[in-house]
């Protein structure tokens, strides 16, 4: 089973991706914003990443940033209300890059997409 | 030394009374040739003084001037009748008129040039490559002595006339004199009297070559003056362009900040939009077929579909994602980063140094990214000179590329960093982001081109954009994510 950290500061939303990938039969953790993602990627080591942008705290630019740096490998997925940032450099670090809808097929297909690159047990221990 | 013996005459009466005859020329045609501010006209008051009555007096007169590209001597302009009918037509109504030359040639200002067919039809026959050593004309406007075309030798110079010459201009003796001024070889004036058979004698010629002096200097003037007109035009274009970029940056300002408080609106909107449609999706899916409130939930999931299309459409998605090649004047784009830059570069003592190419077309580019990675450039180069240096940004066209040079005199990188530049968050300094040159690597990419660098310590930095002039042709085969900077 792939564990998903999904990242994001509305706690509805939250919610509703827990519910809306459970069913898909991935396990779900959670993070209010980036400083947590961060904390959690490397304690509970997730197969990928669902981050949000737009946070309070720590954003998602910087949580990436900062999981880059820690050398992390992990597939991350933005998932933002906002396009523009697909224009930033950073969003090219991604994996993929989700524009936020009720509409969950998208989102479901990328990550689907994005385990199929790239299989689980590969990523164990690939944080540095 | 005592000057004790009685002044001869410098001239017989009759010497005395043709100096100042032929001074009175030159004055009224240099005077004529000042009023006039279009080369082909003053070639034509040039063409009236030699053959005026009252000027010089030959009966056909033609220019052969060095074309701009200095590649050949080539026929400009000529004037003289084609037969003696029209010659003694011509002379009588000028007699008629009784004309000074003054009245005649103040007359040409304003009237246009009237242009006589075969003896123009004759000049422009004239083109001779500057390569061909050999050719007598050449070697007179070469030598800077007028000469005299008689029994097929030019003389003084004893040069042999090229027999082409006398069939072409249908006469055997003709008079030949330089066009010059300073180091620059002009052109030639020819003469001749080819209706009345009159010969050229030898202070006729000696007044031709005086004459060629002032023509010469009133051809080069005139161009000067044209260039100065042109030089002054383009200052003013140059300064409307400043002024109209001015007020782009302006608008460019005011719409992004229109586009922030948008972005921030939809971002408001568009979550709790994907939380109502997101659960109402899921409450349908758990609702049986037969159930009455499925119809209302489907409203509901229609509705906020619908809300969301909306805000796409406000903001403008779908266009943000790639990037928007337009046709861009990429010199006028480099001086409007430097404006932007003023501040910076006069903070840290910097020297702005430009040299565009100013053949450079305009090129398929996104302007914005562009800029962007321009302004990148430019702020690392001050950065890199923090007690002031020389900044010169460069603009050059390779066939189907061009290329943007920004170089700085200032610490260098160290080689260890080389392999690091394009990472995105590596950086040396203490406050950047390390996404620069990151940025900067990936515009190159999507306008399909490259970017390199050279760096020594101490003496400065080059970076160059190499780009395509149309990206869009090129990079329609390339997958949209070839230019991902990270491995996994």
């Amino acid at each position: 089973m792939s564990t998903i950290l999904v990242v994001d500061d509305d706690k509805s939303l939250r919610r509703l991706y827990q519910a809306e990938l459970e069913a898909e039969g991935y396990r779900v953790i959670l993070a209010e914003n980036g400083q947590q993602a961060v904390k959690l990627a490397a304690s509970e080591s997730p197969d990928l990443i669902v981050m949000d942008l737009r946070m309070p705290e720590m954003d998602g630019l910087e949580a990436m940033a900062r999981l880059l740096q820690d050398r992390c490998s992990l597939p991350i997925i933005l998932n933002s209300a906002y396009s523009y940032f697909q224009e930033n450099f950073l969003s090219w670090a991604a994996e993929d890059y989700v524009i936020k809808s009720a509409d969950l097929h998208p989102l479901k297909e990328k990550i689907r997409a994005a385990l199929r690159a790239q299989p689980p047990n590969q990523l164990l221990s690939r944080n540095s | 030394m005592e000057i004790s013996s009685p002044q001869k005459p410098l001239f017989a009466a009759e010497s005395l009374e043709r100096r100042v005859a032929e001074l009175t020329v030159l004055y009224e045609v240099s005077r004529a040739l000042q009023k006039l501010s279009d080369e082909e006209k003053t070639l034509y008051t040039i063409l009236v003084g030699v053959t005026h009555g009252r000027g010089l007096g030959f009966n056909r007169a033609f220019i052969l001037l060095v074309d701009p590209k200095k590649e050949s001597l080539q026929g400009r302009l000529a004037i003289g009748p084609s037969s003696a009918e029209e010659a003694s037509g011509i002379w009588h109504d000028l007699r008629e008129k009784h004309q000074t030359l003054r009245e005649l040639l103040d007359s040409l200002v304003e009237s246009d040039i009237k242009k006589d067919l075969r003896v123009n039809g004759i000049v422009s026959q004239f083109r001779i490559p500057l390569s061909d050593e050999g050719n007598s004309l050449l070697k007179i406007m070469r030598s800077r002595e007028a000469c005299l075309a008689v029994n097929g030798t030019f003389e003084p110079h004893g040069f042999a006339v090229d027999p082409v010459l006398p069939d072409l201009l249908g006469v055997r003796s003709f008079a030949a004199a330089p066009l010059f001024l300073a180091d620059e070889d002009l052109g030639l004036l020819l003469a001749d009297n080819a209706i009345t058979q009159a010969p050229i004698d030898l202070p006729n010629l000696r007044l031709l070559q005086i004459y060629a002096h002032e023509a010469g200097s009133a051809i080069k003037n005139i161009r000067l003056y044209r260039a100065l007109m042109e030089k002054i035009a383009l200052c003013e274009r140059a300064t409307q362009t400043l002024r109209e970029n001015q007020y782009y940056l302006l608008q460019a300002e005011r719409f992004s900040t229109i586009g922030k408080m948008a972005a921030l609106l939809a971002h408001e909107i568009r979550t709790p939009l994907v939380s109502i449609g997101g659960f109402a999706r899921r409450m349908l899916r758990a609702t049986p077929p037969d159930d009455p409130r499925k119809e209302e939930m489907d409203i509901i999931v229609s509705e906020v579909s619908r809300l969301e299309r909306l805000v796409d459409q406000v903001l403008g998605y779908s266009k943000l994602a790639k990037p928007e090649y337009k046709p861009t004047d990429v010199n006028s784009l480099v001086r409007s980063v430097l404006l932007i830059m003023q501040d910076e570069i006069e903070k840290h003592s910097v020297r702005a140094v430009l040299d565009l190419d100013p053949s450079l077309p305009p090129v398929e580019a996104d302007e914005s990214q562009l800029r962007q990675a321009l302004l990148n450039l430019a702020t690392n180069s001050i950065e890199a000179m923090p007690s002031g240096g020389v900044l010169s940004i460069t603009t050059s066209l390779d066939r189907e590329y061009f290329e943007i040079g920004v170089y700085d005199t200032g610490v260098g990188i160290t080689q260890e960093h080389f392999g690091n530049l394009f990472t995105p968050f590596f950086t040396t300094k203490g406050t950047g982001t390390g996404l620069g040159l990151a940025v900067v690597s990936h515009v190159a990419d999507n306008h399909n081109g490259s970017l390199r660098f050279d760096s020594r310590p101490n003496q400065g930095t080059s970076f160059h954009m190499r780009l395509a002039l149309h990206p869009d042709v090129a990079s329609a085969t390339r997958t949209p994510h070839a230019s991902r900077p990270f491995e996994r």
